[in-house]
C-alpha cells in the first residue's frame, strides 16, 4: 500500500546508535488483521474499570463548570477575585495555557508528517484529537471572560448591522485572536477527520450493529480502499499539512501579541512569539505524554505506544524545555539592558515580589525538570515521564499566571498597585475545564480510533 | 441524486443565514409602532388641516432635549375658544378640570444609552418630517423611522457639508442660518 | 441595559410637584410608571442576555410601552429637560457656603458653589457636593413622631404646646440644645421663644469646640468672639494643631485664601504646620512639625518668646528663661520659624485650634506682637461660628438631672452621640417631661426623646446664614419637601403660639433688620429679588468694639510652664481628629462621603488609630492590628494604622464614625471616640492620656490606595521656588518624543485639563463632586476591600522619607485623554476611541468588557463594573433605593454590569455648552464649560479648556514652564497635563 513506498529514513530525534538497525516502533510484528482488532478492541468491548473512574472524575468535574458558568453569566465576573488593578488572571491565563496545549497535535500530524516522522504514527491520532479538545477548552474562555458575554457577537465584523454599519477594530490583538483560533480550529478539525477516514471505513465493515454501521458508513464517506482513493488521499493529506504547518507557529504567535503589542511592563516585549511557541509545544507534548501514559495502559495498547514513541516526546520535551529556559534568562537579559525603569522593576517584583514563589514554582517545572532527559534510562521510565509530564503541566500554567499578574498588579503607578487573590469560582472553573477536556478524550477513546490502522500498519513490518 | 442533495443543502443553509441575518438586523426596531392613545389625537387635523406649527404644542424643542408633550394647558387654548365637541375633546376638558395629568404612550423612544437632544436639530434647520414622518397626515402618530444607528449616521454623514476639523462651521451658525453640524464621534449621543 | 431616568419620570416628578401630590411619589412612582421602569429594565436586560436565542426569533421582541406623562397646566419656570439654577446656602456645616444648586426636571441633583460669594468664590468641600445625597436619604423621618407613633403636625403641636404652656410660670428651663446657628433670623425667632417663655435657654455646644478661643479673645481684646482669619493677607502663615485647609472653622473659605498667596512667584507665603497627626493642611505645608497635643502650649511659649527675642519692644525677651521649657521641641525649628514671622510684622499669622485658654492667649498675644491684630486676625468682623460654651452643656446637663428643665429641645445637634458625656446626657434626657428633636431622623438623640419633629433638608427651607459678620447668605427651597416634615423655625414659631411660614417670617427678618443696613440697596422688593437671586448679600456691620491686647499673658505662660510639657515618655496621647469626608459625624448615613477616600490615610468605610511608624515598631503592630485605646474614661477598640508623619506619642483617631443610629449606610461603621475625652474645667479637650494595648485580632481595612511611595519614578514633579524663572532651565520640556503614531488631527475643539500640583490640597471636593455629576456607583468596604472603587477621579497621595518629617503630594488621577491612547488601539469592539475634539469617548452600550483597556492603561483610570450596582441588592446604597435614584444626572448614563467606565471629562458639559453656543448663535467661549471637579475646586487648581485655542487659560497653563505630563516618555500624549508642585524651604 502507498505508506510502503515511503522511503525508509530514520529520525533524528532517536539516538546515533539506533542508527545500525531502525528503529521498531512496534513491539512484536502483530498481522495486519491483529492490529486492527487491538485497536478496535476499545471500541468494540466493554470498557474497563479504569476507563470508568477516570470518567466519573473528569465528569464530576465538568458538572461543576457547568454550574459555575451558569452563575458566572447570573452574577457577572465579579464573583473572580479581578479587580482595577488585576483585569485578567485565571481567565486568560487558562486560555492561554489551553491553546498551548492544542500545538502538539498540529505539530506532530502535521510537521512530523512533512518529515516524514514514522515515530509520529502511533501517537498522532490522539495528539490531533487532544488540540481539537484543548482548542474547545480554550475557546471557552474568551467568551465567559467577557463582562456582558451576551453582546459576544459584537467582537465578529459582520455586515449588514444597524450600527452605521459599525466595524471591529482590526488593530486589537483580540480580533487577531478570534481569526487565528477559528482557522486553527478548522483546519486541526478537517486534518483530523482526513486522518480517520480510512479507519472509519474499516470500522464501518467490521461493524455488526446496524444504527453503528449507519454511522460509520457515514462517517467514512464512501470509503473504498481502491489505489485510486489512496492515491488522492495520500495528496490531499499531504496539502493539509503543508496548510496546517504554517498554522503551529501563527496561532500561538498571535497569541502572544496579546500581550506583546501591549505597554504593561513584562508584557511589552518583542521575543514573545517564538517563546510562546516554544512553550506551547512543549506543554502540548508534555500533555500527550501524560494522555498516553494513562490509555496505552487503560486501553492495553502498550504494543504500539512503545518506548521507542515516549523516549522520542522525551526528546522533543527536552528540547522545547531548553528553549523555554532560554527565554526566561532573556527576559531578564533584556530587562537590565534596557534599563527601562518600569522594565527592570518588573522583573525585580517577578524574583522577588508577593507572586516570586509562582516564579519560582515555573522554574523549577519548566527549566529544571526536563533536564532529568539527558538521561536514557529517565527517558524510558514510565514513572518519571509521568511525574515529568504533570509537573510541565503545572509549570506552564504558572508561567502564563505569572506572565500576566505579575504584569498587572504592579505597574506604571504605585498608587493604583494591588493584588490578586483567587476566589473559589476562578479555581472552580480551572478545574472544571480538565474535566471538560478529559471527558471528551474519555469518550473519544471509546468511539474512534485512538491509533491510526493504517499508518501503523505501514510502518508494522520494516 | 446526490447533487442535488448537496444544492438543495447549500441552498437551505444560505436561505436560513440570510432570515437570520435579516431577523438580527430587525431587533429592537419598532418601525411602524403605532400605540393607541388615551385620547385619539388627530395630528391630521392639527398640523395638517389647520396648519398649527408643531412647535407651537412642541415647544420644547426648541430649548431642550425634550420636544415634550404640551400641557392639557395648552390645549385650552384653542379649545377653549372653539365650539366643536367631540368625546375625545370631552375626555381632554375632564383631565383640564380635574387638574389631572393625561399620561400619553410614548411612540419614538430611543435607548436609554443614547442622548438625543431635539433644540440642537431644530436650530439645525432638520425639519421635524425628516424623523417623524409626515405627521401631518397621520390620523395615529407612529413611528416613521427606524431610530437606527445606522439611520442617524446617514443624515450625520451626508449633511456634514463643512468638515469637522474646522471654526467654520461655527462661524456659519453664526453668520447665517445655523447648517448642521452633525457630529460623528461617539460622544456625540453616547456619554 | 444602561438606565438614564427617562424623562417621563421626571415629569412625573414635574407633575408631583406642580399638583403638589405628596412628592414622596416622585423616587416610588405609583402605577403605570413605575411598572413600566422595573418592567422595562428587566426586558432590557433579558433582551441583552438572550439576544443570541432572539437571533433565532427573528424580530420577535417587543419593547415594553414606555409612557410620557406631561405638566397638566404648563410651567413658566421648568422645560422638561433643561436644568435651572437657584442660588442658596449650604447646610453641611457651619461654614454655610454659598451655593448655586443645579435643579433638574423639579429636582435639585447637584451641588455647585456660588461664584458671588465673597468668603468662597465658587469653592466646595466634599461634604457639601455630598449633602444633596443626603437630601434623597431612606433614613429621614416621613413625618412627626409622637412617643413612638407616626402622627399629624396638627396633634404633635397640641401635645407639645400643652405640656409647654401647662407650667407657665414654671421656673424650671425650657431649654434649646443647639450647635452653633449662624442664621440671623432663627436667631431672631429664639427671641420669640424667649418672650413666649421667660424661664427659655439657648444652650450651644460644637463638636470641635473652639470655646477657649472666645475666651482668650475676651481676655486679651475684651471681646468674646471667633476671629475672622485672613490668610490672604499672611505671608508667613503658623498652624498649631488647626486643619484649615480641610475642616476647621470654614476650610473652603481659608483654603481659597491660602492659596492665592501661594503663588508660584517671589510673593508666595511661607507655611508652617505644627500637629500631632498628619491632616490635610500638614500634608501641604512648606515646614511640617510633629508635635504632641501636651506639646503644643510650651511650643506657643517657645515660639513666642523667640518672636520676641527678634521684635522685643517690650520686655518680653526677659521671658525667655521662664518661658522656654528646657526641653524645647524643635528648638532649631522654632528660630526659624521666628526669624520668618519676625521678618513679616503685620503680615504674620498665627493660628491654633487648641481648646486650652492659656495656650489661645500665648498664640493671640503673639498675633498681637507681629501686628496681626486687624489686619491677619479680624476681630471687628468675626466669624460666627463655632459659638459653642462647653461649660453651659456641662450645666445644662446638672440642671436636668436635678429636674431643673421642664423642656428640652434638640436642634441640629445630637449630644448622646457626639458630646463625651454622651451616656451622662441620656440618662438625663429621661429626668426632662418633655424632650423634642428637630433632627431629619431618628438619630441616637432621637431614639430617647417623646417628640421627633422633622426638620427638612436645607434644599427644602427657606432661611439665611451670616458665616461671617456682615456677610449675608440666603437660602431658598429647591424642591417641595419630600416628606411630611416642617421647618424647625415654623416648628418654634407655632410652639411659641405665632405660627407663620418661614418665607413670609424670613422676608420680614430681612425688611425690618437687614435692608435698613443695606446702603444704596433700593427698595426692599428688588433688594429681596437681587438678594435671592445673587443669594449672597454684604452689609457692612457695626464693628465689634475691642482693645489693644491687655491679657494676663505671662500669668497664662506660667500655668503653661507649671502644667509642664508632655507626660513621662511611656504615656500615649489621644488625638481627635476631624477628617474631610467624616467631618463631626452628621453625615454618617451618606455613602458617597464614607466611600471618600481619606486624603491622608487613603481608606474608607471606617477609622483608625494612626500610630508613628517607629512607634508601631516598638510595640510590634502592623496596619490592620486591632488595638485597644484605653483612656480614664473610656475605651475603644480600632484597627491600627502605621501612618508617617504622626507624632511619635500620639494616636490619633478621626471622630464622626461609629455611630448607631445614623441609617443603613452609616451604622456600625469605625468607632466612636467622642467618650474618650473629657470635659475639664468647662472645656472640651481634644486629646487625652491614652495606654495602648493589642488585642492580637486584625481588621480588614477598605483602602483605596496601598503603596504610598513613588518607587523613585518621576510622577509628581516639583521645582523649587523662583527655579521656573529660569530661562535657561526645562528647554527641552514640550519638545515631541518620536512617535510611530501619525499625529492625531483635532477637530473644532481640543479639550484638555491643567492640574496645577502646587494648588491642590486634596480636600476631595473633586472627587464627590465627579460622582456627583457622572451617576458614579457606591461600591461598598467590601469591594473597595478588593480594590474595585469606581471614582473617575482619584487623589493619589505620595509620601517621600517616612518617620515623623515626610514630604507628601497630593495628585489628582484620571483620564490622561491620550491622544495615542494605549486603552484605544486594543479595545476589539472600538468601544473606546478619541473623540475629534481630543476626548478618550467610552461607549458603554458598545462594551463587552474584555478590561483589555484596563489592562493596558498606564495611569490605571479605568472602572469596570464588576457587579450590576444599580439593580443589585448586595449593594444596599442610593442607586438601588427609588428614592436615592432621584439625585442621578439624567444627561448621563447609568452603567449597566460588565462594561467599562472612566473620567470623560464631563462631556455632557461640553455638549451642553455646545448646544447653548449654537442656540445663542455664537462661537464657544473660553470658559463656557466648566467640568464638575474644576467648579468644586476651592483653589482653582483645575483648569478646564480648548487646547485649540491658543489664546485659552489652560493652553497658556499648558504651554508654560511648569507644565507636565505624567508618564510622557510612554508617549502617549495626554491633553490633561499637570504643572510642578513648588517647593519653598525658605520665606521670600
Amino acid at each position: 500500500m502507498s505508506a510502503g513506498d515511503i522511503p525508509i529514513t530514520t529520525s533524528p530525534a532517536v539516538a546515533p546508535t539506533d542508527l545500525v538497525q531502525p528503529t521498531r516502533w512496534i513491539e512484536g510484528s502483530p498481522s495486519l488483521h491483529r492490529i486492527t482488532t487491538d485497536i478496535a478492541q476499545p471500541m468494540e468491548a466493554r470498557p474497563g474499570r479504569g476507563w470508568w473512574i477516570c470518567f466519573g472524575i473528569a465528569s464530576a468535574a465538568l458538572l461543576n463548570l457547568l454550574g459555575m458558568v451558569t452563575y458566572l453569566f447570573a452574577k457577572g465576573i465579579g464573583i473572580w477575585g479581578l479587580n482595577n488593578a488585576v483585569g485578567w488572571a485565571f481567565d486568560i491565563t487558562n486560555f492561554v495555557f489551553w491553546i498551548g496545549i492544542g500545538h502538539a497535535g498540529t505539530l506532530i500530524s502535521a510537521i512530523l508528517l512533512l518529515f516524514r516522522q514514522k515515530w509520529r504514527t502511533s501517537i498522532n491520532r490522539s495528539a490531533e484529537a487532544m488540540t481539537i479538545f484543548a482548542v474547545m477548552c480554550a475557546g471557552l474562555f474568551p467568551l465567559i471572560h467577557m463582562g456582558r458575554p451576551w453582546d459576544c457577537f459584537f467582537i465578529f465584523p459582520y455586515f449588514p448591522n444597524q450600527r452605521g454599519p459599525l466595524w471591529v477594530n482590526f488593530r486589537s490583538p483580540l480580533v487577531w485572536d478570534v481569526f487565528a483560533i477559528s482557522t486553527y480550529f478548522t483546519i486541526s478539525l478537517v486534518f483530523w477527520f482526513m486522518g480517520m477516514i480510512p479507519d472509519l471505513a474499516t470500522l464501518r465493515d467490521r461493524a455488526v450493529g446496524g444504527i453503528k454501521k449507519f454511522i460509520f458508513r457515514i462517517l467514512s464517506m464512501g470509503w473504498n480502499g481502491s489505489q485510486r482513493t489512496w492515491s488522492r488521499y495520500e495528496i490531499v493529506s499531504l496539502v493539509l499539512a503543508a496548510l496546517a504547518t504554517p498554522l503551529v507557529l501563527s496561532v500561538h504567535s498571535i497569541v502572544s501579541t496579546d500581550f506583546a503589542t501591549s505597554l504593561v511592563p513584562g508584557w511589552h516585549t518583542t521575543i514573545f512569539p517564538p517563546y510562546f511557541v516554544a512553550g506551547a509545544i512543549y506543554s502540548g507534548f508534555g500533555m500527550v505524554l501524560t494522555l498516553l501514559l494513562i490509555t496505552r495502559v487503560t486501553m492495553n495498547l502498550q504494543r504500539y505506544i512503545t518506548f521507542n514513541h515516549l523516549e522520542a516526546m522525551a526528546k522533543v520535551i527536552l528540547l522545547t524545555g531548553s528553549l523555554v529556559g532560554y527565554a526566561y534568562a532573556t527576559e531578564f537579559f533584556n530587562a537590565w539592558y534596557s534599563g527601562n525603569v518600569h522594565e527592570r522593576f518588573h522583573f525585580i517584583n517577578r524574583a522577588t515580589g508577593p507572586y516570586a514563589w509562582c516564579f519560582y514554582l515555573m522554574v523549577l517545572c519548566n527549566v529544571l525538570t526536563p533536564q532529568v532527559f539527558w538521561w536514557k534510562r529517565a527517558r524510558r521510565s514510565i514513572p518519571v515521564l509521568f511525574v515529568a509530564s504533570i509537573l510541565i503541566n503545572v509549570g506552564m500554567w504558572f508561567e502564563r499566571f505569572v506572565i500576566i499578574v505579575v504584569g498587572l498588579h504592579r505597574n506604571f503607578l504605585p498608587s493604583a498597585w494591588g493584588m490578586f487573590y483567587p476566589t473559589v469560582f476562578d479555581i472552580g472553573i480551572l478545574i472544571g475545564v480538565f474535566g471538560l477536556f478529559f471527558t471528551l478524550f474519555l469518550l473519544f477513546i471509546r468511539a474512534l480510533p485512538m491509533i491510526a490502522m493504517w499508518e501503523i500498519k505501514g510502518v508494522s513490518h520494516d | 441524486m446526490k447533487v442535488r442533495v448537496i444544492v438543495i443543502g447549500f441552498a437551505a443553509l444560505g436561505a436560513g443565514g440570510g432570515l437570520l441575518a435579516r431577523g438580527a438586523t430587525r431587533i429592537g426596531v419598532h418601525q411602524g409602532y403605532a400605540p393607541e392613545q388615551p385620547i385619539a389625537f388627530p395630528h391630521k387635523i392639527h398640523a395638517g388641516d389647520n396648519q398649527i406649527p408643531c412647535l407651537y404644542c412642541h415647544s420644547g424643542a426648541r430649548t431642550s432635549r425634550h420636544a415634550g408633550i404640551p400641557s392639557a394647558s395648552v390645549c385650552m387654548n384653542c379649545h377653549g375658544l372653539i365650539e366643536k365637541q367631540t368625546t375625545e375633546i370631552q375626555r381632554l376638558k375632564e383631565a383640564v378640570q380635574q387638574g389631572r395629568p393625561i399620561v400619553w404612550n410614548k411612540v419614538h423612544n430611543l435607548p436609554d444609552f443614547v442622548y438625543f437632544n431635539h433644540s440642537q436639530h431644530v436650530i439645525s434647520g432638520v425639519a421635524c418630517q425628516r424623523c417623524h414622518g409626515a405627521v401631518e397626515h397621520m390620523d395615529r402618530i407612529e413611528q416613521a423611522a427606524p431610530l437606527t444607528m445606522g439611520w442617524c449616521l446617514g443624515c450625520h454623514r451626508s449633511e456634514a457639508h463643512v468638515p469637522t476639523s474646522t471654526f467654520a462651521r461655527v462661524a456659519k451658525n453664526v453668520r447665517d442660518r445655523p447648517t448642521p453640524f452633525a457630529g460623528e464621534d461617539c460622544t456625540s449621543c453616547h456619554y | 441595559m444602561n438606565r438614564r431616568p427617562a424623562c417621563e419620570e421626571a415629569e412625573t416628578a414635574a407633575t408631583a410637584i406642580a399638583t403638589g401630590s405628596p412628592l414622596v411619589q416622585i423616587g416610588l412612582p405609583t402605577g403605570t410608571r413605575s411598572t413600566g421602569f422595573e418592567a422595562s429594565r428587566r426586558d432590557v436586560l433579558s433582551l441583552m442576555g438572550f439576544s443570541l436565542g432572539a437571533l433565532g426569533l427573528g424580530s420577535g421582541c417587543r419593547a415594553p410601552v414606555q409612557h410620557a406623562v406631561p405638566l397638566p397646566a404648563a410651567s413658566t419656570e421648568m422645560v422638561p429637560g433643561v436644568p435651572n439654577l437657584y442660588a442658596t446656602t449650604c447646610g453641611a456645616c457651619s461654614a454655610s457656603c454659598g451655593l448655586v444648586v443645579k435643579q433638574r426636571d423639579g429636582r435639585p441633583i447637584k451641588i455647585e458653589g456660588n461664584d458671588a460669594s465673597p468668603l468662597t468664590r465658587g469653592g466646595t468641600c466634599a461634604a457639601g457636593q455630598a449633602s444633596v445625597l443626603s437630601l434623597y436619604d431612606d433614613a429621614r423621618l416621613r413625618g412627626p413622631v409622637w412617643l413612638g407613633n407616626p402622627v399629624s403636625w396638627e396633634e404633635i403641636d397640641r401635645h407639645i404646646k400643652t405640656m409647654l404652656n401647662a407650667g407657665s410660670g414654671d421656673p424650671r428651663a425650657v431649654v434649646l440644645l443647639s450647635q452653633t446657628i449662624t442664621s440671623p433670623s432663627a436667631l431672631a425667632v429664639l427671641n420669640d421663644f424667649r418672650v413666649a417663655f421667660p424661664s427659655f435657654r439657648h444652650v450651644v455646644y460644637d463638636p470641635m469646640s473652639l470655646a477657649a478661643l472666645r475666651e482668650a479673645n475676651r481676655l486679651a481684646h475684651g471681646a468674646a468672639v471667633v476671629p475672622h482669619f485672613r490668610f490672604d493677607r499672611a505671608r508667613v502663615v503658623v498652624g498649631l494643631e488647626a486643619d484649615f485647609l480641610g475642616t476647621w472653622l470654614a476650610p473652603v473659605e481659608f483654603a481659597r485664601q491660602w492659596s492665592r498667596r501661594r503663588t508660584a512667584d517671589g510673593e508666595r507665603a511661607f507655611h508652617v504646620q505644627c500637629e500631632s497627626g498628619m491632616s490635610v493642611t500638614g500634608s501641604n505645608a512648606d515646614l511640617r512639625l510633629a508635635i504632641a497635643p501636651s506639646e503644643l502650649g510650651p511650643f506657643a511659649v517657645a515660639l513666642l518668646a523667640a518672636v520676641a527675642r527678634r521684635v522685643s519692644d517690650d520686655g518680653l525677651a526677659g521671658l525667655r528663661g521662664a518661658g522656654l521649657a528646657p526641653d524645647a521641641p524643635h528648638a532649631a525649628a522654632i528660630d526659624r520659624i521666628a526669624d520668618a514671622l519676625a521678618r513679616h510684622r503685620g503680615e504674620a499669622l498665627v493660628v491654633t485650634g487648641s481648646n486650652d485658654v492659656a495656650t489661645q492667649l500665648v498664640v493671640a498675644k503673639l498675633n498681637a506682637l507681629l501686628g496681626g491684630v486687624g489686619k491677619t486676625v479680624d476681630l471687628e468682623q468675626p466669624s460666627l461660628q463655632r459659638q459653642g460654651d462647653d461649660a453651659q452643656v456641662a450645666d445644662l446637663i446638672q440642671q436636668m438631672n436635678r429636674g431643673a428643665v421642664r423642656a428640652l429641645i434638640v436642634w441640629g445637634a445630637n449630644p448622646v452621640y457626639d458630646h463625651p458625656d454622651g451616656v451622662a446626657f441620656t440618662a438625663a434626657l429621661k429626668k426632662v417631661p418633655l424632650t423634642i428633636s428637630l433632627a431629619d431622623r431618628r438619630d441616637e438623640t432621637g431614639a430617647h426623646v417623646r417628640a421627633l419633629c422633622p426638620d427638612h433638608h436645607f434644599l427644602e427651607s427657606w432661611g439665611d446664614a451670616e458665616p461671617v459678620r456682615g456677610q449675608f447668605s440666603l437660602r431658598q427651597p429647591l424642591i417641595a419637601p419630600l416628606h411630611d416634615t416642617r421647618s424647625g423655625v415654623e416648628s418654634l414659631l407655632v410652639w411659641a403660639g405665632r405660627p407663620t411660614d418661614h418665607r413670609t417670617r424670613l422676608r420680614d427678618f430681612w425688611q425690618r433688620e437687614l435692608h435698613p443696613r443695606a446702603l444704596g440697596a433700593g427698595p426692599f422688593e428688588g433688594f429681596w429679588e437681587r438678594s435671592l437671586e445673587r443669594g449672597v448679600v454684604e452689609m457692612p456691620q457695626p464693628a465689634v468694639a475691642v482693645h489693644a491686647f491687655a491679657g494676663d499673658w505671662q500669668g497664662a505662660v506660667r500655668d503653661i510652664v507649671t502644667r509642664g510639657g508632655r507626660p513621662p515618655t511611656e504615656a500615649y496621647e489621644l488625638a481627635l481628629q476631624e477628617t474631610v469626608g467624616a467631618r463631626d459625624g452628621r453625615h454618617a448615613n451618606n455613602p458617597w462621603l464614607q466611600e471618600l477616600p481619606d486624603p491622608i490615610t487613603r481608606l474608607t468605610w471606617g477609622n483608625v488609630a494612626c500610630i508613628a511608624p517607629a512607634t508601631a515598631a516598638a510595640q510590634g503592630i502592623t496596619t490592620g492590628d486591632v488595638v485597644t485605646l484605653t483612656t480614664e474614661v473610656g475605651k475603644l477598640e480600632l484597627p491600627a494604622f502605621v501612618q508617617p508623619g504622626q507624632e511619635r506619642r500620639t494616636i490619633s483617631v478621626a471622630i464622626g464614625y461609629g455611630r448607631w443610629a445614623a441609617g443603613k449606610a452609616g451604622d456600625g461603621v469605625g468607632g466612636n471616640v467622642f467618650p474618650l475625652v473629657r470635659v475639664e474645667n468647662g472645656l472640651r479637650r481634644a486629646s487625652a492620656p491614652v495606654t495602648l494595648s493589642k488585642t492580637g485580632r486584625r481588621a480588614r481595612l477598605a483602602p483605596a490606595q496601598t503603596h504610598f511611595s513613588m518607587e523613585g519614578r518621576d510622577i509628581v514633579q516639583t521645582m523649587a521656588l523662583g527655579q521656573d524663572k529660569h530661562e535657561a532651565e526645562h528647554e527641552h520640556e514640550h519638545e515631541a518624543l518620536p512617535n510611530l503614531w501619525r499625529e492625531r488631527l483635532h477637530g473644532a475643539h481640543a479639550w484638555g485639563m491643567s492640574i496645577d500640583l502646587d494648588a491642590c490640597t486634596g480636600c476631595s471636593a473633586c472627587v464627590v463632586a465627579c460622582q456627583a455629576e457622572n451617576n458614579v456607583p457606591v461600591v461598598g468596604a467590601e469591594q473597595v476591600r478588593k480594590s474595585r472603587i469606581m471614582h473617575w477621579m482619584r487623589i493619589d497621595r505620595y509620601l517621600e522619607g517616612d518617620g515623623e518629617d515626610v514630604i507628601s503630594h497630593h495628585q489628582p488621577m484620571m483620564c490622561q485623554h491620550c491622544q495615542h491612547a494605549p486603552c484605544e488601539t486594543v479595545c476589539p469592539v472600538l468601544a473606546t476611541t478619541t473623540s475629534s475634539e481630543g476626548i478618550n469617548q467610552q461607549v458603554y452600550n458598545r462594551c463587552i468588557g474584555t478590561r483589555y483597556c484596563a489592562n493596558n492603561c498606564p495611569y490605571k483610570v479605568r472602572r469596570f463594573n464588576w457587579h450590576n450596582f444599580t439593580a443589585n441588592d448586595d449593594f444596599p446604597f442610593n442607586m438601588t433605593s427609588p428614592l436615592g435614584r432621584l439625585v442621578l444626572n439624567p444627561d448621563v448614563t447609568v452603567r449597566s454590569r460588565g462594561v467599562m467606565e472612566k473620567c470623560n471629562l464631563c462631556v455632557q458639559r461640553i455638549q451642553l455648552a455646545k448646544n447653548q453656543a449654537l442656540l445663542q448663535r455664537r462661537p464657544m467661549a473660553d470658559g463656557d464649560v466648566a467640568t464638575a471637579c474644576q467648579q468644586a475646586c476651592p483653589t482653582g487648581a483645575i483648569v478646564f479648556g480648548d487646547l485649540a485655542d491658543a489664546q485659552s487659560r489652560v493652553s497658556k497653563l499648558l504651554a508654560g514652564r511648569r507644565a507636565y505630563r505624567v508618564l510622557e516618555d510612554l508617549g502617549t500624549r495626554p491633553n490633561v497635563g499637570y504643572l510642578k508642585k513648588i517647593t519653598s524651604k525658605e520665606t521670600t
